[in-house]
């Protein structure tokens, strides 16, 4: 599969999705945490355009009527109707949900980001 | 010629439990007084009857209880136990009648928490004693008052392992079912093995510490029992996302007469909800619907009367009947459904698991 060069890993802002046409498709950077990640840009429940959403944390597993924050700036949040995806995985935190994001393969070469369609 | 027969017909072999029968006590309080203390009877000094709804059934007498099952001497229907018991466990093969008083439903209607705790004692001692102790075909859901859920968890420990105590019926106020209002009582029950029994109350709507209706009060009795369901709906939510059932997680719920056709509905909304809003409640960590099946169990009467029959079957799947629906006539009530006309469609595996099997579980009866 061919790299395609995207963009200056300087002008990605961190914790900011930014969204790009790669290929004739609609692909969204994430720089978080020192990794850049590359989401397919259709949420995988209802088609909406998921990068468009927030980077954030959330609640992990707890127990009842406590909250333990964690994931941050790991968590992609829908604008639709707030599915929340694990850009390590793409997958929800809802056990047993199949449905999960498209990534894809990022490289970051003499300081510009390459994305593997 | 006069047709004998010296074998019954296999249906009427079948063995049967029924989860929704309902014991009345003549004169309400003054009936109870052989099981009140001579200080609460004081007490009571005169105001013996309990509350009723003003909404009521556009039936004989404006009751709930059918004129024809009144007893020989005149008595409410399902205040004699012998009567009862000839007139509906043998006629109709029940081995086990599980009896919850909607007359101490009324409970919830009190204003006075310490006057609900004192009554539901003697609800209990009088129908262990007069019911329970007369035939052993009876079986009791032990009334508490959730007005003093300390008191509540007293009363199952004073009585919840006794043979012949099934269930706990909890009258709802108007707290949703899943805050921790009620957790002491729901400590009790699952310490005791008993599931929890909700069913409607007649005070619904009608009294300010009664669970209320969505939308407001209804103005007619057609519309008060048409909305039952949404009682018993929005107690499962609560349960489920306030983690009832993971705090508790030996806890049954047994939601009699609230019907149960809306409950693919209901489970897909909350999964459908889970999967967009699982961080507000993240202590639900399986799809709610998953914890409904696991947990909650339905009652079939009133039986629902969809425009096809068929209809009924594909609802009976999509409420996995086989584990979650149990067999209930609702005797004496105006409305109550009998074996030989109740889901005579559905094969005998299934028709066995919802007439015993799922209440033998639940009820831990063989």
């Amino acid at each position: 599969m061919p790299l395609h060069l995207v963009t200056e890993l300087a002008g990605l802002e961190n914790a900011k999705p930014q969204i790009f046409s790669v290929a004739g498709r609609s692909i969204g950077l994430i720089r978080s945490n020192g990794t850049v990640y590359a989401v397919r840009n259709v949420c995988p429940h209802k088609r909406a355009p998921v990068c468009r959403g927030t980077l954030k944390g959330t609640m992990l597993p707890s127990d009842p009527n406590t909250f333990v924050f964690g994931l941050e700036n790991q968590v992609l949040q829908c604008p639709w109707h707030g599915w929340e995806f694990d850009l390590e995985t793409g997958r929800t935190l809802c056990a047993g949900e199949t449905k999960k994001l498209t990534l894809y393969p990022v490289t970051i070469k003499d300081d510009e980001v390459y994305v593997d369609l | 010629m006069l047709e004998t027969t010296t074998e019954r017909p296999a249906r009427a072999r079948e063995k049967i439990i029924d989860a929704d029968v309902h014991p009345w006590v003549n004169g309400d309080i003054q009936g109870l007084k052989k099981y009140l203390s001579r200080d609460w009877w004081a007490h009571f000094d005169g105001r013996y009857t309990l509350p009723n709804h003003w909404l009521r059934p556009p039936l004989a007498r404006a009751s709930s209880n059918r004129i024809d099952a009144m007893t020989p001497s005149g008595g409410e229907p399902g205040s004699d136990p012998i009567f009862m018991r000839d007139e509906h466990l043998d006629k109709h093969n029940i081995s086990h009648a599980v009896l919850s008083s909607i007359q101490a439903g009324k409970l919830a209607a009190l204003p006075n928490a310490s006057e609900a705790v004192a009554l539901a004692t003697a609800f209990n001692e009088y129908f262990l004693n007069e019911f329970v102790a007369v035939d052993p075909r009876y079986k009791l859901a032990m009334v508490v008052a959730a007005h003093d859920p300390q008191a509540a968890a007293s009363e199952i420990r004073r009585i919840g392992d006794l043979r012949g105590v099934v269930a706990v019926y909890m009258p709802l106020l108007n707290i949703p079912m899943g805050q921790k209002h009620y957790y002491p009582i729901y400590e009790a029950a699952e310490q005791a093995g008993l599931p929890i029994l909700i069913h409607p109350t007649g005070t619904e709507g009608g009294f300010p510490t009664a669970v209320a209706f969505a939308g407001g009060a209804p103005s007619t009795y057609i519309e008060r029992h048409t909305n039952f369901p949404e009682i018993g709906m929005s107690a499962i939510s609560s349960l489920v996302f306030e983690g009832v059932f993971y705090r508790f997680p030996r806890l049954k719920l047994l939601a009699a007469e609230f019907g149960f056709s809306w409950l693919p509905h209901l489970l897909w909304r909350m999964d459908q909800n889970w999967r967009q809003f699982r961080k507000e409640v993240p202590w639900v960590k399986e799809e709610p619907s998953a914890t409904v099946l696991d947990h909650v169990r339905f009652t079939s009467q009133p039986i629902e009367e969809p425009e096809k029959p068929e209809y009924l079957h594909v609802i009976l799947e999509m409420i996995h009947a086989d584990r979650t629906l149990l067999f209930s006539t609702d005797y004496p009530h105006w409305d109550n459904d009998f074996p030989s006309h109740t889901l005579s469609g559905v094969s005998p595996e299934l028709r066995r698991r919802i007439f015993f099997e799922n209440a033998a579980e639940l009820f831990n009866l063989d």
